[in-house]
């Protein structure tokens, strides 16, 4: 298991972009489960929308993206650091339930291609074990 | 049954976005077809999971039009 001290010198993001607290596994460039606690008092929630908290479709697709980068970082291809710039290039997603507060976001992240500069993934995204989000990124890596 | 070239040809005008029949074989990817490095990735995975083969990364610098794309994938074909 890996804490968000352990995930912040995988990942060049940082407060308040971080979209993974936690990892749960990790398997060298073939596996990833993380978990994204999703609280009430997250700022989008004010907006999106007013009395009706759901979270944001693009923030569960960037919850999926930063595991990836976790993933990534996992692998052997990659020479990875935290000067990387890691920019997605396509998202195919496809989102089947809302994602509310109290939730906890599970994402499971696995590798169709990874090379050194970048990587295909599928990526899924569940609430209690009940699947709310899934699909396929790619991204680059310079 | 359509032969790899075709298979291929599609494949590949699904990812660039252009209709088949307009993809010159011998049109080089970047500079005539507007394909960037993460589409040329895309085409790698797509073929690799087509025909269930694995296709080393050092490969992916030879995929620079669609008829070295099918040759670079008759290499792997069984």
């Amino acid at each position: 298991m890996f804490n968000i001290e352990d995930i912040q010198k995988m990942l060049p993001q940082r407060y308040p972009f971080l979209m993974i607290d936690r990892i749960l596994e990790l398997e060298e460039g073939k596996k990833v489960v993380a978990v994204k606690n999703v609280s009430v008092n997250e700022e989008f929630f004010g907006g999106h929308f007013p009395g009706n908290p759901v979270m944001p479709g693009a923030l569960i697709i960037e919850a999926m993206a930063q595991a990836s980068i976790a993933l990534f970082y996992s692998s052997e291809s990659s020479a990875s650091d935290k000067e990387k710039l890691y920019l997605l290039g396509t998202v195919k997603v496809r989102f089947l339930n809302p994602v509310f507060p109290g939730d906890q976001l599970k994402l499971t992240i696995e590798p169709v291609k990874i090379i050194s500069t970048g990587a295909i993934v599928n990526a899924l995204a569940e609430v209690n074990g009940k699947e709310v989000a899934r699909g396929e990124l790619s991204f680059s890596v310079k | 049954m359509p032969g790899v070239e075709e298979e291929i040809r599609d494949l590949v005008a699904t990812i660039i976005e252009k209709p088949a029949n307009e993809i010159n074989p011998d049109a080089n990817f970047f500079k005539d077809l507007g394909v960037d490095s993460m589409m040329a990735l895309e085409i790698l995975a797509a073929i690799e999971k087509k025909y269930k083969i694995s296709i080393p990364e050092e490969k992916l610098a030879q995929l620079t039009t669609l008829n070295q794309t099918i040759a670079v994938a008759k290499e792997f074909i069984k």
